[in-house]
């Protein structure tokens, strides 16, 4: 565990030292900030199940920016060759960059709490929605910064990385809409089953189900250990 | 481990890279106490096998030991006593050289109570204490290249390995770092990688000789060059009919190569260069063969130095190689 929780320091280090954390928050908090005032204001409804919904299509751009270095820098800078020399198991490596790039997203995820502050003054909202669309908000935020970090392992360009990991989060999103499509059973029900965006919008009704939480932390565990495997089989 | 036992050892080691072979079947080890220098021109095959005791790349075939641990399977026990200076320093730019130090003493788990005396260490071993608050990109190339050799030492590691450790230090930078090498060498291991000659002979007890992914010879400096001096070059500056001297010096007992080069602006003026086998009287043989046949003005046996020694390995590799194919 040393080896994770230094990997982890070191990660954090990496991105508040440098403007790339700043700048992610920034761009998410005023992001989220439109949609918030869009949908209460305008709307007049004190709820914040619109705006964790738009929060969640906009994580689907955010969340390759803040994974994309993780593996692409070290292999840019030359550092994967101090890293995988180093008395580190692979699997420390993969779960200390992994969780770098969550505490990142937690704290971006927290900074928009600051729209709950009006919420809370004006409005009567219904605090049990809002607890369990923040808990499916960050299950989705773990489970894609779990598949942008398997990316960023396969290629020594950020960009590279970031483009791919992209269209696979939109494919994650959107595959609930092909259950039309479908003529089985089996793929109508698989297609429902994959799609982040059906699982979410059980967490912004208020439900938070097992399933829900199986669903993410296995695709987040999936991806990880897809990493590692790949990690190890480098040499 | 018994203490004899080298603290690097290659076994019959070839590395691959699809079809193509970069390290052909190379063995050799260096034991406590020993600086090894590892000389070959670029692309030799150097870094590739020092990224292979390393861990960092996998052999294709052979096996490769680090203080008695296989490199393919343990190398977790063999990471912890190893130091790593690779080509490139690897170096977290963003991070100042403390943290980044301090990074790699956690992952080489040393103790808190004893991490801030480990790092002064290092630091004050490379020089480093003017820097320590500096981010590493705002570092010179001299500067960071000692960060990277202060990262390797972190932990006293049994074994070192440095990939060119004296690239892109000014003179006396480098006399500096010779100096924390040598002072390292006593209780371990070093494998140096330099195509700097007069580096090895200051500061290795062995030099291996690599070239296009074979290992040539393993042996001291002396060794080497006494080895060599088995033939040795003559030159001489004659004068008179050249196919003559030639046709006589060709003529004598072990004597071999020779090549007439006309000296320029002079008339049947030549200079004579041939390998001779180590014989004592060789050169009064040539001097009575050359006075046979025209003018003798100054015949030298040349003393191979260290470079000859080089030079005479690399390309008697290549007329090889170029025979093999």
């Amino acid at each position: 565990m040393n080896g994770v929780l230094a990997i982890f320091q070191k990660e954090i280090a990496n991105y508040f030292r440098s403007p790339i954390a700043y700048f992610i928050v920034a761009v998410f908090l005023l992001g989220t900030g439109y949609f918030f005032i869009y949908n209460v204001f305008l709307s007049g409804s004190a709820t914040m199940d619109t705006t964790l919904q738009n929060m969640g299509i906009l994580l689907l751009t955010v969340a390759p920016a803040i994974t994309m270095r993780l593996f692409s820098a070290e292999y840019n800078g030359r550092t994967i060759e101090l890293l995988m020399t180093l008395p580190l198991k692979k699997w420390e490596i993969v779960i200390g960059k992994y969780l770098g790039a969550v505490f990142v997203f937690l704290v971006m995820t927290l900074t928009t709490c600051i729209n709950l502050i009006p919420l809370i003054l004006y409005g009567n909202p219904d605090a049990l929605s809002i607890v369990s669309g923040y808990v499916g908000f960050v299950l989705l935020g773990m489970a894609c910064l779990a598949i942008g970090q398997f990316f960023s392992a396969l290629t020594e360009n950020q960009i590279v990385a970031a483009l791919v990991t992209w269209p696979v989060l939109l494919g994650f999103w959107f595959v609930g809409q092909f259950k039309a499509f479908q003529q089985t059973a089996f793929l109508r029900s698989l297609s429902d089953y994959l799609s982040f965006n059906g699982h979410y919008g059980d967490f912004l009704r208020g439900l938070i189900r097992s399933e829900g939480v199986v669903f993410y932390l296995s695709v987040a565990a999936i991806a990880l250990i897809l990493n590692t495997v790949y990690l190890q089989g480098k040499r | 481990m018994n203490s004899d036992e080298p603290l690097i050892a290659l076994d019959s080691v070839s590395k691959r890279y699809g079809s193509k072979e970069i390290i052909h079947d190379i063995s050799f080890d260096v034991k406590r106490g020993e600086i090894v220098g590892f000389l070959g021109p670029n692309g030799a095959g150097k870094t590739t096998t020092m990224k292979m005791i390393s861990g960092f790349t996998a052999a294709t075939s052979g096996t490769v030991k680090v203080a008695g641990f296989d490199m393919a399977q343990d190398n977790l026990e063999g990471a912890r006593r190893l130091g790593y200076l690779p080509e490139h320093p690897p170096l977290y730019e963003v991070l100042d050289v403390t943290s980044y130090l301090k990074f790699v003493a956690k992952v080489k788990r040393i103790p808190n109570h004893k991490m801030r005396s480990e790092i002064d260490r290092v630091i004050s071993s490379c020089q480093l204490e003017a820097v320590t608050t500096r981010e590493i990109f705002k570092l010179s190339k001299g500067y960071r290249q000692r960060v990277g050799l202060a990262q390797a030492l972190i932990g006293d590691p049994d074994v070192l390995l440095l990939d060119e450790p004296t690239a892109g230090l000014d003179p006396g930078q480098i006399q500096e770092t010779r100096e924390v090498i040598r002072s390292f060498s006593e209780n371990h291991a070093v494998l140096l990688s330099t195509h700097i000659l007069p580096e090895v002979t200051l500061i290795c007890k062995r030099i291996a000789i690599i070239n296009q992914g074979r290992v040539l010879a393993v042996d001291s400096p002396a060794a080497l060059q006494a080895a060599s001096e088995q033939t040795s070059n003559v030159s001489a500056d004659v004068s008179g009919s050249i196919d003559d001297i030639k046709r006589e010096i060709e003529s004598i007992d072990g004597v071999n190569n020779t090549r007439a080069i006309p000296v320029s602006g002079q008339s049947q003026h030549y200079k004579i260069e041939c390998q001779v086998e180590a014989r004592d009287d060789i050169e009064a043989d040539i001097a009575k063969a050359v006075t046979g046949a025209g003018n003798l003005h100054s015949l030298v046996r040349q003393q191979p130095s260290l470079e000859n020694v080089f030079l005479k390995y690399v390309s008697e590799s290549k007329s090889n190689s170029e025979v093999d194919k």
